[in-house]
């Protein structure tokens, strides 16, 4: 199929033979024929010798991924035509076969998948002979399964691409943009594309993070529905080459999801181990030999300005009260006095 | 001897140095800090190893240079369809009037609504700039109704979707109906309490000015029609006997005065107040004498004559007869005369 490609002219068998195929899968039979009697002329899906932006995309990943990530991986593929899979990575070789990889399956861009751990997740975005490669930490993965994505579109449709103006401000962000684009961008009469526009990617930074999200177009006034899917990339480093070479920028804002759980591992060690502190001290203080107070310092509390009474010692009991409910009490206690 | 020992000294340092240099346990080795206190870097007093602070690589200048390079300049925008947008105006802020912060920036992250909306926004703006450019090269962006191919996401995935909602949409109605039925149960039990207390009330009224009546303390029998005096007009109808029963409507007016009236007062008679029914009525000495039941007008008024103080008491059956138009029967001469006649 590829040696049919290279070749200029020889676009006819190999372009019908695509259509059949595209054809078993499922879908009703384009006809040019019978296009000619409809009214609605349908544009051909591929117009043969008229694509010449050759654009490969290598969507693979390394191994330890989990479900999500995988799901993840089918579905740029899905939505990206021009992508090719590959066999997970052993994670003994080093990054830089990827380039090899890459050479062989005649591609020349590259979207890579690291699992670390069974639970971080790494993506690799590279330009594969000498272009510059990032290295991001994907977070929040939505993926197209998810029933609360209720949009859908066309299999290999082109997308439409929508960035923050903060990706033109800053030199670092202008590069990633200008790899996005040429990453994502489906080329036009690719022949497993269709030719309708109607989804769009939008890209936005926020919190230092960027935010990928997918729509499809269902009015021409611009009322859009979520497809997905959906993830946040936070930058960590810029390296001039592809998986490797110098740093040209490294991402002062993001914190290693190592360090993170460290952090927080080490402010329940630490709220322990002070509650741990008190407790001993509490102790300590307990066991402590008091000091006997010679003078007691609230002697002097009571101690009011005024004249002293004469003792007055009562050798009398004084009288007792009469209460009424108590009556016999009272008068019983007086009659044995009395006697 | 002193030179050898000299040597041997600095041997010796040499060794030590090469040791140490070696050991690599702390930062700096003790002889390389004789070196550097030699050559006047370190300073008397305690000097403490601090780490350097971390460098952050922003390699500006290379950026721009890779960029330079990796930038395709040859392909035209067709090809790339990217767009650079702020978000769409958000009317709902606008209509609020609240400040529209377009920029990213302001944007609060942890506020999952404002945010979704904002991405929404600027796709939809992106959607609204690209549409004329799509237009003018001749790109279509909605597909056909007859064209069919295949989707991102299977029929069997949308199917789920559609019944996920669906069924969502039931439930609130659901539960919106259930909600709706307590509230109104508990009003309609409200009204329910209410009519029947004031039934309750009207009967106790009633009770009370038949029970007057009973007793003598009244003779006029406007209690009952003082409901329908009341509806009508107001207030003339509380001068008659100075007790009205509740308010009953003028509709009821009829059926009231004839039916169970005479039925009710029969069984009232019979049955109600309580006491002794059946041996009430002796004809004794003080029963003959006793003329409290003669009423003059009744007597001689009607045309029926009765006798004295013939009229049946305390039902008001001689309530019915001057309302039911004021003809008295004329006598059996006075008939036959009549009969002749016509």
């Amino acid at each position: 199929m590829s040696a049919l490609k290279r070749k200029r002219g020889g676009k006819g068998p190999g372009g019908k033979a695509k259509k059949v195929k595209l054809v078993e899968n499922g879908n009703e039979p384009r006809n040019t024929e019978t296009d000619q009697n409809k009214e609605i002329s349908v544009p051909a899906p591929v117009s043969m010798g008229k694509w010449r932006n050759k654009e490969r995309v290598l969507v693979f990943s390394s191994r330890g991924i989990d479900y999500r990530t995988r799901h993840l991986m089918q579905d740029l593929r899905t939505m990206m035509p021009h992508t090719k899979a590959d066999t997970k990575m052993d994670r003994k070789d080093k990054l830089f076969v990827i380039n090899e990889v890459c050479e062989i399956k005649n591609c020349n861009k590259c979207i890579f998948f690291e699992a670390k751990k069974k639970q971080d997740l790494y993506m690799w975005f590279a330009n594969v002979p000498h272009g510059p490669s990032a290295k991001f930490l994907v977070q929040n993965v939505h993926t197209l399964a998810e029933l609360k994505m209720t949009g859908n579109c066309l299999k290999g449709s082109r997308p439409l691409l929508s960035f923050d103006p903060q990706f033109d401000k800053e030199p670092h962000y202008a590069l990633l943009k200008e790899l996005f684009i040429q990453t994502f961008s489906t080329p036009q009469y690719h022949p497993r594309s269709q030719p309708f526009v109607d989804h769009v990617f939008t890209f936005t930074i926020t919190d230092n993070r960027i935010w990928f999200r997918n729509y499809q177009i269902i009015e021409e006034d611009a009322s859009m529905v979520e497809i997905g899917p959906r993830f946040v990339l936070n930058l960590i480093k810029i390296f001039q080459g592809s998986f490797g070479g110098p740093t040209l920028f490294e991402n002062p804002h993001f914190e290693s999801p190592n360090t993170r759980r460290r952090v927080i591992r080490m402010a329940t060690a630490s709220r322990l181990g002070e509650r741990q502190m008190v407790k001993e001290l509490q102790k300590l203080k307990r066991t402590e030999n008091k000091e006997v107070v010679t003078r007691d310092v609230t002697d002097d509390v009571f101690v009011t300005p005024a004249e002293e009474r004469p003792v007055h010692i009562e050798l009398e009991a004084p009288a007792a009260k009469v209460v009424k409910k108590n009556k016999h009490k009272a008068f019983k206690r007086q009659r044995m006095q009395k006697r | 001897m002193i030179l050898v020992n000299k040597t041997m000294d600095i041997n010796e340092d040499d060794e030590q140095l090469g040791e140490t240099s070696e050991e690599d346990d702390s930062e700096l080795s003790d002889g390389e800090l004789q070196d550097a206190f030699a050559k006047g870097l370190l300073k008397p007093g305690l000097n403490f190893t601090t780490q350097e602070p971390k460098k952050i690589v922003n390699n500006v200048e290379g950026l721009k240079q890779c960029l330079a390079d990796f930038r395709k300049n040859t392909l035209p925008w067709v090809e790339r369809l990217d767009m650079v947008n702020l978000p769409a105006d958000d009317i709902v802020a606008k209509s609020e009037g609240r400040l529209d912060n377009k920029a990213s920036g302001d944007l609060n992250p942890d506020d999952d609504f404002q945010r979704e909306m904002f991405f929404y926004r600027q796709a939809q703006a992106a959607v609204l700039e690209a549409m004329p450019r799509l237009l003018k090269l001749k790109i279509a962006t909605k597909r056909p109704e007859d064209y069919f191919a295949e989707m991102a996401k299977s029929d069997q995935q949308m199917q789920k979707i559609r019944k996920k909602l669906i069924m969502k949409q039931t439930m609130m109605e659901k539960s919106e109906k259930a909600k709706k039925l307590r509230e109104q149960r508990k009003y309609g039990k409200k009204v329910q309490v209410e009519v029947i207390q004031k039934r309750q009330k009207e009967k106790k009224a009633m009770m009370f000015a038949v029970k007057k009546y009973q007793k003598g303390m009244t003779d006029k029998l406007d209690f009952l029609e003082g409901d329908q005096k009341t509806a009508k007009g107001g207030a003339p109808a509380k001068g008659g006997a100075g007790k009205t029963a509740g308010g009953q409507t003028p509709d009821k007016k009829a059926t009231n005065k004839k039916g169970p009236n005479a039925k009710r007062k029969y069984k009232d008679q019979r049955f109600g107040f309580g006491g002794k029914k059946s041996g009430s009525k002796w004809n004794t000495k003080d029963s003959h004498n006793d003329v409290s039941g003669f009423r003059a007008k009744v007597a001689h008024g009607k045309g029926g004559k009765g006798g004295k103080g013939g009229k049946a008491g305390p039902g008001g059956k001689g309530g019915r007869g001057p309302a039911k138009g004021g003809a008295k029967r004329p006598g059996k001469n006075a008939r036959k005369k009549m009969k002749g006649r016509s």
